[in-house]
């Protein structure tokens, strides 16, 4: 109703609605990392820049393949769980076989197996996609649990390692590879006709049921695309932390969620860009870090994060109608 | 379709809860002794409060997720004025009052500002989780012990207890209010179409605001109870995993989450093979680490019962 | 109730302190603590001692400070904090890590940069020191008293840890080879994870009541786990015994005449002030062991404590009585306050 009447409205508006959205998320970055460099003048370090954009390389990626996701209309919850249990998969391979690309390739084809499940009951079956994934996010830890016997096991392999664990100086090599993995999703979503497909889905599923079963297979492979996603995340999270560990990935789902929301990306569907994104997960991993810094207590992170959530997108509404008048 | 295909397809859910019960009977005995069974209905209360106010907001194709948190919140509200006044009478009118209040706040933002309840509810599950913490001096556990707690906590009629009887008496003033009232066919048209529930007349946001506010008000109930069994409280209790059982409790008996579909007998009945299941898993002593993944396999196996037996129905996602 | 008398009594005793000691501006002393959670009851009171020491060093000495942060059970937000915190370059770390093995290239890292790695719990070998409990015999020492206590033909149920994690599996073993000392009087019925987490134990306590009607004492090896079944049993007119591990002040008030048969006295309070205490001695040069032990006595009362010994429990364990046991896990600058260090 409201997407398709947007979209019959044509470009223009929209643009300018997303446009002042990142001004104004772009100015609530500047005014938070200005705030904490006054409570603590090392957040400007070049270490802590290096910390803090390693500390959300993760969430990046995991974001990047919920904003897929939720352009179709969707959610999954269990990107979190499935980090642990791919690389529960990964680690496993790893150490019985000694070869690493058994193991890179074990990891990615467990995440995206359970990203195949989500699709499947989501897209075939037009289950709820929260009812799916709720399962799925049980599901994926409890295999975690029972792959690790609860247990961490140790990773030495340098290869394995690699991604997650080098730095060059302060600078992390994982950087430059999540913005390549962003820069090709850019080309994915915004030049092939599968991107279109995706935003298609999304605005309004009735139309995009009218140019075939190709709505079917555009839902199962965004969930598969984000399996993939949480696949990589899942080596560099082990490659981070030397072992792999069952509870890995604790909560991400809620962040990955919080981060793309923050970003500008509609719950229900059809509106959204990855670049809202890259700025949601920067304003949520400078807001942790400079929590941590400052060594707020946790209750207190709590109930900022939820007062920004809701802050944020009540702003963003009001201005919309604002604007729609 | 025969009679008999009918009745299983519209209460599956008590076929598939009883079978369950004689396989566990079967691999222990001691399951089906009247003390387990009082102990699992005691156990299901809190989850039942949660799934039940959840039940109306599902219904009218909205969700709730800080409902676990806010009851673990509640229960510290209640602590604080006990620790404060040595009574509970003020710290119910504050639960009381406070769930409500958190709910129409819910409602409100959902209602007028059409924002998604997803949004609005997850930012209320960070605020609950921070203000448990934050209410209670540095964070530390105020214990509870009074008759009052005695006697939610323990008190039995006719061998069972007060607590399940007071959920039982809720579940059959939600039956009758859903089904013999028009507040139900209200809510149901709000989940099935909401716009033209607003053509036909209905006071949607008024609708919406009443739904919130009685799911506020379960998650304030649940908080009672929880504080009173727990016979002391203290932040971070697991309030997440109470909403998880509950949203389970209800998708497992039938409900749609999407809206516009579900009935109070089969929440109901979710709701007591939730707590077969969790009793069970630790009855029998099945090993922790598949606990996680039982779970995950019944969710979907329930989800895919659904889809078998109500096919039709299903639209779209989420 | 007792949390107000307690923080008026630190109040009191910090400001007495504060007079009788010489004022002189040191070198600034900053300890950060990064721990794995923040609600259990004991990292609670753990958490409050830590902040109260920092208080009462800072008004003794001058120039003390320091925060803690909570991973929240995450070994990545862990991570981040302990490099952003070796970033800020406080003078000493203590860290709980969640997992030993990930943080090795970290303590190299820390160093480098002129900070003092204290491990605590799990000890680790290139750590400069490592704050140690002793859980193997700790855990013996509540399985002696089990046996000392209960009468022959008695059943237990013991709560464990989360699986996998190496201090409650120490403390397992030890409860257990304690137990081994009276083989065959005492029956281990149950035994179950909890996972640290109140409201499982709570589940548990519930389905063993119904599950042993006979059940003689339920074992834990975290007082977490004896809030709930404590009020289960108590709301099921049971009378069951329970042996702790924690020193967790409310735990062990229910000692004397209560239901709370012996606990271990570690208390997060004495723990936090152990700390502080700790840093200011690394800070100002004492010579300390690289393996730093807490001192962990088993906590009885009196009457049982003769009881104990009369049914061959070793004189040679170190026991301390509940009224003692109470104050010290009250007040831990009495054991670790500025005073301790003069």
């Amino acid at each position: 109703m409201t997407a398709a009447t947007l979209n019959t409205e044509g470009q223009s508006p929209k643009k300018i609605q997303l446009n002042t959205r990142y001004m104004f998320l772009i100015g609530l970055i500047v005014v938070a990392s200005v705030g904490f460099s006054i409570a603590n003048p090392n957040f400007f370090s070049i270490a802590n820049i290096g910390i803090l954009l390693r500390s959300i390389s993760v969430l990046f990626l995991l974001s990047m393949g919920m904003t897929f996701i939720m352009l179709t209309g969707g959610i999954d919850l269990s990107v979190g769980s499935n980090v642990a249990f791919a690389g529960g998969v990964g680690v496993v391979v790893l150490t019985s076989t000694g070869i690493p690309v058994l193991g890179f390739a074990a990891a990615l084809i467990a995440a995206m197996a359970i990203g195949f499940i989500n699709g499947f009951f989501i897209g075939k079956l037009k289950l709820s996609a929260f009812m799916v994934t709720l399962a799925t996010m049980a599901l994926a830890r409890g295999l975690a649990l029972v792959i690790y016997d609860a247990d961490s096991i140790n990773v030495t392999n340098t290869t394995f390692l690699w991604l997650g664990g080098t730095s060059i100086g302060n600078f992390p090599i994982v950087i430059p590879f999540v913005a390549l993995v962003f820069a090709a999703l850019c080309v994915v979503l915004y030049k092939t006709a599968y991107g279109r497909d995706v935003y298609a889905v999304g605005s309004n599923i009735n139309t995009a049921f009218l140019m075939g079963r190709q709505a079917d297979r555009t839902v199962v492979s965004v969930y598969v695309l984000t399996g993939l996603l949480v696949g990589i995340a899942a080596i560099i999270t082990v490659g981070r932390v030397s072992s792999g560990q069952p509870w890995a990935g604790l909560y991400l789902e809620f962040d990955a969620i919080t981060a793309v929301i923050l970003g500008g990306t509609s719950l229900f569907g059809g509106r959204g860009k990855l670049f809202g994104t890259i700025l949601g997960v920067l304003l949520y991993g400078i807001i942790i870090n400079g929590l941590i810094l400052t060594g707020t207590n946790p209750y207190l992170q709590s109930l900022i994060k939820g007062l920004i959530l809701l802050g944020v997108v009540l702003i963003d509404t009001i201005s919309q109608r604002r604007s729609a008048q | 379709m025969t009679n008999a295909a009918r009745l299983f397809r519209e209460n599956n859910i008590i076929f598939v809860t009883l079978a369950c019960c004689l396989v566990f009977f079967l691999i222990s005995p001691r399951f089906a002794s009247l003390d387990n069974m009082s102990a699992i209905s005691r156990q299901i209360v809190p989850i039942g409060l949660i799934a039940l106010g959840q039940f109306f907001v599902v219904v009218s194709g909205n969700i709730d997720l800080s409902m676990g948190m806010a009851s673990v919140f509640f229960s510290i509200v209640l602590g604080v004025f006990f620790g404060m006044t040595g009574g509970v009478a003020w710290g119910i009118v504050a639960v009381i009052a406070g769930s409500v209040a958190m709910g129409v706040f819910n409602g409100t933002l959902v209602a007028k500002l059409k924002l998604p309840a997803f949004i609005v509810t997850l930012s209320t599950l960070f605020m609950a989780t921070g203000l448990s913490g934050l209410i209670i001096p540095r964070g530390q556990q105020i214990f509870l012990i009074g008759p009052f707690f005695r006697y939610i906590g323990a008190e039995k009629y006719f061998g069972i207890y007060a607590s399940f009887l007071f959920l039982a008496a809720l579940f059959i003033l939600a039956y009758v209010v859903y089904n013999h009232t028009r507040i139900g066919s209200y809510i149901i048209a709000i989940g099935n179409n909401e716009e033209n529930a607003k053509l036909s007349g209905i006071n949607v946001n008024a609708v919406k605001i009443g739904i919130f506010a009685f799911s506020g008000l379960c998650s304030g109930l649940a908080g009672i109870i929880l504080s009173a069994r727990m016979g002391f409280v203290q932040p971070g209790l697991d309030g997440n995993g109470l909403l998880m059982d509950g949203i389970a409790a209800i998708i497992i008996g039938g409900t749609l989450i999407l809206g516009g579909r579900g009935t109070i007998g089969g929440a109901f009945w979710g709701l007591i093979f939730i707590g077969v299941i969790n009793n069970s898993l630790n009855l029998l002593n099945v090993e922790d680490v598949w606990h996680l993944v039982f779970k995950g396999v019944v969710i979907i196996a329930a989800l895919a019962m659904n889809w078998v037996l109500w096919e039709s129905r299903q639209v779209q996602t989420h | 109730m007792s949390v107000k008398t307690l923080a008026m009594k630190t109040v009191a005793a910090t400001a007495l302190l504060a007079t009788g000691a010489m004022a002189d501006a040191h070198d600034p002393l900053e300890i950060v603590f990064i721990n794995d959670g923040h609600v259990a009851p004991y990292h609670v009171a753990w958490l409050t001692g830590l902040e109260d020491a920092i208080a009462a060093y800072d008004e003794a000495f001058g120039g003390v400070s320091g925060h803690w942060l909570s991973a929240e059970g995450s070994l990545e937000r862990m991570i981040q904090q302990v490099e952003t915190t070796i970033n800020e370059g406080p003078d000493v770390m203590f860290v709980n890590a969640i997992n030993t093995e990930a943080f090795e290239p970290l303590i190299a890292q820390a160093q480098e940069a002129g900070i003092v790695w204290v491990a605590v719990h799990s000890p680790m070998e290139s750590a400069d020191y490592s704050f140690t409990l002793g859980d193997v015999t700790n855990g013996t020492n509540q399985g002696l008293a089990m046996c000392a206590l209960l009468p022959a033909g008695s059943t237990v149920g013991i709560m464990l840890g989360q699986a996998g994690n190496p201090s409650g599996e120490a403390r397992h073993e030890g409860i257990l080879n304690g137990l081994s000392t009276c083989e065959g009087d005492i029956e281990v019925v149950a035994e179950q994870p909890a996972d640290w987490d109140t409201v499982r134990a709570q589940s548990i306590a519930e389905n063993w009541l119904t599950q042993f009607p006979d059940l003689t004492a339920i074992s834990g090896v975290t007082d977490a786990y004896l809030y709930p079944s404590i009020a289960i049993a108590q709301s099921a007119g049971r009378d069951i015994a329970f042996f702790g591990y924690d020193g967790d002040v409310p735990i062990m008030s229910q000692m004397n005449g209560g239901p709370v048969m012996a606990d271990i006295l570690l208390s997060g309070t004495r723990e936090g002030w152990n700390f502080v205490q700790m840093a200011y001695r690394i800070h100002r040069g004492d010579e300390l062991e690289h393996l730093y032990d807490f001192f962990t006595p088993l906590v009885m009362t009196e009457e049982n404590h003769q009881r104990a010994l009369a049914n061959g429990f070793p004189a040679d364990v170190q026991v301390y009585y509940t009224d003692a046991a109470l104050e010290v896990a009250e007040f831990g600058y009495l054991e670790f306050g500025p005073d301790s260090v003069q």
